[in-house]
């Protein structure tokens, strides 16, 4: 009985103390833990015929899964997402891959964002003004990484694919993992596709940032608009639909 | 008439706002709680009323005050939102002046419990629906077999007392429903107290309108809490098999039959599943895709490497267990019945990989084979022609098991075993002709041999992987068991006939051979990460294997007396110890790893006559040490390229069957003896591989050498003398012979013609080989050298037609120092075409049509055959759950087994008949039904 009184109290001040101590924060960065689920990717892709969907299922259903690290960097004005260095999967083996280019920045003053995009050997720099997808608020609520979020939601598609984000209620700001972006508030949380691919915030650190939003020195590739980019994605994923094959290696 | 005026005021009044209503709008309002307490950053959007869709959003200031500046005036729905308040929902008309000021906004807080257990402990998402919040009851963890009450004891906001009466806000739950019914009559007890908690997903509370209001139907206002259990969809669990019987026969009126069955079950965990086979149509076993399907997820986990550090040389072992599995391979020989089943069980929950397997197989085989033989000695050369009945009967039973557990996430355990039983018995029938030169017949050989074989094998491992807290430093330690003892009974009995002068030798022999093999195995890894980039391994592996070989070869014809020079009884030990170590580096694709290992080989062998009986020769005693570096490098390049390279340097110790001091005469035409003298085979070897793929345009190519060099290896001089009432007598005689060279290497592309729909593929490969040995004290040096070429053609015109077409060149030139005019020259060509159409909606055709070409030019030996297969299958029922199958197998009645090649100083080709023309007409079950489309890829993507 003692012991439910002091939860209850400590329960109570822990209810008491973030409306006292209210702080907007503005900058810092995320890192996200980002899981891939194959088995749900290939689940998710509306060609493939079923007997192959189970028989994948049947076979890697519980082994499908694939983690990595994203890290965020955001302030009022910008964003800037990329892949971590630190790895979240074991590797046992010793092999280093080379690492892609990859890097989505946003800026929200301006309205633009600047991406570069790694696809099939070859680099993509895509820029254009920035346009927030549609979303749904809906009234659900859950905390992520100790942020209190809302639920938002928007059905993309090019990619057929079913979205569902948690942005946090307390962090201003419209950025958010990958090209997610928008919300009143960061997007903590993201669900592709039923857990086909969810990022999650697991690391949050406020802090001033120096030099987190540069540019590499050099970065060369094909430039391209937002509409350009969409075409090549849209044609690539209908060459893959006739070969009836799972679009491996787009980065949309 | 007073209602209808004030309609028409306020239709004027609205057109009249509507006229003056500003296109844009500034909307402004304070939040408040309940207590009138100003909510300062507040999340505060505008969405669009009719799906939601965000339109604007801001934030209150620490006032809570906020301000839309600008927005179109239009019907909103406003949000308000903050942490621990209900979101608080208002549609806004468009305002008729230029502020839209919505004054005070109140919003309510969530019951404190709620909040805290549900989104801070449990972690659970609330739903919110108005006044009503509902959240994933699945986050609540219960043991398992706890009722839906023990469960409710949990939430918050539901209070349960000692009868298992139910409360929420004080008022008493008049009802339950399950999935949206009700659940046994009214008590509504009845549900919670019988329902499995495990079987919810959700737990919603609502208010409704009394019982008396929906007898009525007069809302009288009362609201009363009612339950609603959801229940989980176990999405993950159920069932799938097939099941086919076929029957046949060819004109002759042989019968064709086949059966096969499989049926799994699953859930989330387990995987359960059955196969069974039998046929006499050639089919040893089962395909790789059924067989897939049988060991489920347990497929991959066959191939633990239990050996650390870079690979010996020997080859990197695996732990396997599915050495026997019951993978389809026919040699192409004769006639054979099938028989086998098994059963398969596996668990994973991603902390515990279990799996159990049992398999039964049952293969008969018999077939007649027609043999030519030219053995090239000196500048002449005899010829054998061999006529060979053969049948045997192989029986085994294979029980495997192996667990997986990952004791947290730095610690797992693997530990696996597996045992076979299996039992062969064989006879064989054989004419053999020897003659010299062209058709002067020496000799004829009559043997008939069989013999009954009884094995056990066990198999086991153990694996522990340790990762240390610092990042990338690991340590891992094995150790195996393998037993394999057998026994051999064989009756070996032949008639030699010789012509000038005319007269017989005949020889009956008994052999009982007991065979006890034992290996112990161990290894030791550690890992240390010297900077992010650069890694040492510091790895031991130690191995022993024991072997005792009881052979007593009895007289038959003199009343079973043992033959003393014949028999023997030996032991034979190594002990491999070896210590290496390796630095890599890894880093953005570039991985580079140089190592050495020192390796110290002790071999033991003692031979006597028999068990108990003293040695008689000394017993072998070598040691061997050496050094073996290795280095590897491989590089992934930005586009999709690969680039690796390996060298390493081995010696190898020759084996006991090369050192045996006692010479093996089973059979009086060779005679192997042992050379103590020799030394270990030192062995370079380079490989290169380069790979290229392109997914956006469908296309790779990729090429690969391999490369070995050995300046001494060890090979078989040969000695061929005529030794009268025996015959041509061979003798076998091991040496370090020779530099031997070889080269292996090939390449490949493929590409769209037009993307998706017409590819080509091709392969090219080049194999040289050389070395040499000794025939009656002539050195032979042997060049041989394959080349073939491949291209194949997938054309898939629509969804509904495939077409393949391929064709294949092998070539080999094999050359002889000896007799150079005996070079032998063996063409082999194929080609093929196949097709799949589905002609109907649900109706098949498949057919394919392949054409073998065999040359030799130096026997002016041509053969073609051509194979043609054709069925036509119909795909049955609603739900497409049976299918009937016509089939006619090689309807020009040509298939026949040839071989053909040439080694060292013979030349050697093999016929024999196997099934050829027959129909067949089958009827197959699917409980998941058929799929009514041509499958036009293979594979996993």
């Amino acid at each position: 009985m003692k012991k439910q009184i002091i939860l209850l109290v400590v329960a109570m001040m822990a209810w008491a103390l973030p409306n006292k101590t209210f702080s907007q924060q503005t900058e810092g960065t995320v890192r996200y833990l980002t899981t891939y689920d194959w088995v749900k990717m290939i689940n998710s892709c509306d060609y493939l015929s079923k007997d192959r969907k189970d028989k994948i299922a049947y076979m890697w259903g519980n082994r499908s899964e694939w983690k990595m690290f994203n890290n965020l960097y955001f302030s009022l004005q910008k964003s800037k997402y990329e892949n971590s260095e630190e790895k979240a999967e074991p590797d046992e083996e010793g092999y280093n891959g080379r690492k892609e280019t990859f890097f989505i920045t946003r800026n929200f003053a301006a309205n633009t964002y600047f991406n570069a995009l790694e696809m099939f050997g070859k680099v993509y720099l895509v820029s254009d003004s920035l346009k927030a997808p549609d979303w749904k608020i809906l009234n659900d609520m859950k905390e992520v990484a100790g942020h209190v979020c809302m639920n938002a939601s928007f059905t993309d598609t090019l990619m057929h694919q079913k979205i569902i984000a948690w942005f946090a209620l307390d962090i201003p700001i419209p950025a958010g993992p990958d090209r997610f972006f928008g919300l009143p508030g960061l997007i903590l949380e993201v669900n592709i596709n039923n857990g086909a691919k969810i990022m999650t915030a697991d690391k949050i650190d406020f802090k001033t940032l120096t030099t987190e939003f540069d540019m590499p020195k050099k970065l060369k590739g094909k430039q391209m608009n937002t509409l350009a980019y969409l075409t090549y994605i849209k044609k690539f994923l209908d060459e893959k639909r006739k070969a009836e094959e799972y679009p491996w290696g787009l980065q949309y | 008439m007073y209602k209808n005026i004030c309609v028409f005021f306020f239709i004027v009044i609205a057109n009249w706002a509507y006229g003056q209503q500003p296109s844009r709008v500034t909307i402004k309002g304070v939040v408040k709680d309940k207590e009138n307490v100003e909510a300062p950053f507040a999340t505060v959007m505008l969405l669009n009323p009719k799906d939601s869709t965000l339109q604007n959003f801001t934030q209150s200031n620490d006032k809570g005050a906020f301000t839309f500046a600008n927005v179109r005036n239009t019907d909103y729905l406003l949000k308000v939102s903050l942490i621990s308040y209900l979101p608080l929902q208002m549609t806004i008309a468009p305002s008729a002046v230029a502020v839209n000021d919505l004054g005070v906004v109140v919003i309510k807080p969530i019951a404190k419990e709620l909040f805290e257990v549900v989104i801070r402990t449990a972690k659970a998402p609330l739903t919110i629906r108005g006044d009503t919040i509902e959240y994933d009851a699945t986050t609540f963890k219960v043991p398992p077999g706890s009722s839906v009450e023990d469960l409710l004891r949990r939430l918050p906001g539901i209070e349960v007392d000692l009868a298992g009466n139910l409360k929420t806000q004080g008022k008493d739950v008049k009802r339950v429903y399950v999935d949206g019914k009700t659940f046994f009559g009214n008590d509504p007890t009845g549900a919670t107290k019988n329902l499995d908690a495990n079987a919810v997903a959700k737990v919603q509370v609502f208010d409704e309108k009394s019982e008396q209001s929906k007898l009525t139907g007069v809302d009288d206002g009362v609201k009363e809490k009612a339950m609603n259990l959801e229940l989980k969809e176990e999405f993950k669990k159920g069932s799938f098999g097939k099941i086919t019987a076929a029957g046949g026969s060819n004109e002759e009126g042989i019968g064709r039959w086949a059966g096969r069955g499989n049926f799994n079950r699953f859930d989330k965990t387990t995987q359960l599943s059955f196969i069974a086979y039998g046929n006499n149509i050639n089919e040893t076993g089962v395909n790789w895709e059924d067989y897939s399907e049988f060991k489920g997820q347990s497929t991959f986990d066959e191939y633990d490497n239990g050996d650390f550090g870079f690979s010996s040389g020997r080859g990197r072992y695996y732990y396997q267990s599915d050495e026997g599995a019951p993978i389809s391979y026919f040699d192409g020989r004769g006639f054979t019945k099938n028989y086998g089943a098994g059963a398969n069980f596996n668990f994973d929950n991603k902390k515990t990989k279990f799996n159990v397997s049992y398999f039964y197989k049952n293969n008969h085989q018999n077939y007649d084979e027609f043999d030519y033989k030219e053995t090239f000695v000196g500048d002449s050369s005899f010829m054998n022609h061999d006529t060979t009945a053969y049948s045997d009967l192989r029986q085994n039973h294979t029980l495997a098991a192996r667990i997986e557990q990952n004791i947290d996430s730095n610690n797992v355990i693997i530990a696996k075993a597996n045992i076979r039983y299996g039992t062969i018995s064989t006879n064989s029938l054989s004419n053999d002709f020897y003659a010299v030169n062209t058709n002067e017949i020496l000799n004829n050989l009559l043997t008939n041999n069989s013999s009954d074989k009884t094995s056990w094998k066990l198999t086991s491992a153990l694996i522990y992987r340790h990762k240390f807290k610092t990042k990338g430093r690991s340590f891992a330690i094995s150790a195996a068991y393998n037993k394999n003892p057998g026994n051999n009974d064989d009756d070996l009995y032949s008639n030699n006939r010789f012509f000038v002068p005319t007269y017989a030798e005949e020889i009956h022999r008994k052999a009982a051979q007991g065979v006890d093999k034992q290996q112990i195995k161990s290894s030791l890894l550690y890992t240390e990460p010297l900077t992010k980039k650069f890694f040492m391994e510091l790895f031991y592996n130690f191995n022993t294997s024991d072997n005792k070989v009881n052979r007593q070869i009895a007289d038959g014809l003199h009343g079973d007396i043992r033959i003393d020079s014949l028999s023997v009884y030996y032991t034979n030990t190594v002990m491999i110890n070896r210590l290496g170590t390796d630095f890599r580096y890894s880093f953005n694709g570039l991985n580079i790893m140089v190592g050495i290992a020192g390796q110290y080989l002790q071999m033991n062998g003692k031979y006597s006559m028999d068990k108990n009986m003293p040695w008689i020769t000394d017993p072998i005693n070598k040691t061997y040490w050496s050094m073996s570096p290795k280095v590897s490098f491989s590089y992934e390049f930005p586009n999709n390229m690969y680039l690796d390279f390996e060298y390493g340097y081995e010696l190898t110790e020759p084996s006991f069957e090369y050192l045996q001091p006692i010479p093996n005469v089973d059979n009086p035409l060779y005679q192997t003896k042992g050379n103590i003298n020799l030394k270990p085979e030192r062995t370079h070897s380079v490989n290169f591989s380069y790979n290229y793929y392109n997914q956006a345009s469908f296309s790779n190519v990729g090429f690969n050498v391999d490369y070995n060099y050995c300046p001494n290896s060890i090979s078989y001089n040969k000695n061929m003398i005529w030794t009268d009432s025996v015959g041509i007598v061979t003798e076998l005689f091991p040496e370090n012979n020779s530099k031997s060279n070889n080269i292996n290497s090939w390449f490949w592309a493929g590409y769209p013609i037009v993307k998706t729909k017409f590819t080509n593929n091709w392969s090219l490969g080049f194999y040289y080989d050389n070395g040499g040995a000794y025939v009656n004290n002539v050195f032979n040096k042997t060049n041989q050298y394959q080349y073939y070429i491949n291209t194949s053609f997938n054309i898939t015109p629509g969804q509904k037609l495939v077409i393949a077409l391929s064709g294949k060149a092998t070539l080999n030139d094999d050359r002889l120092s000896l007799q150079p005019d005996r070079n032998q020259f063996e063409q082999k060509y194929t080609s093929g075409l196949s097709v799949k159409w589905q002609f109907a909606k649900k109706t098949f055709f498949e057919g394919n049509f392949d054409y073998e070409f065999y040359r030799n030019s130096a026997y002016n030996y041509v053969k073609n055959i051509p194979i043609l297969n054709a069925s036509v299958r119909q795909i049955i029922g609603k739900k497409n759950h049976f299918e009937i199958r016509l089939a006619a197998f090689d309807i020009l009645n040509k298939r026949q087994y040839i071989q053909q090649y040439s080694s060292s100083n013979y030349y050697f080709r093999s016929t024999a008949e196997t099934l050829a023309r027959y129909f067949m007409l089958s009827f197959s079950y699917n409980i998941k039904g058929y799929e009514t489309k041509i499958k036009k890829n293979r594979g996993w993507d």
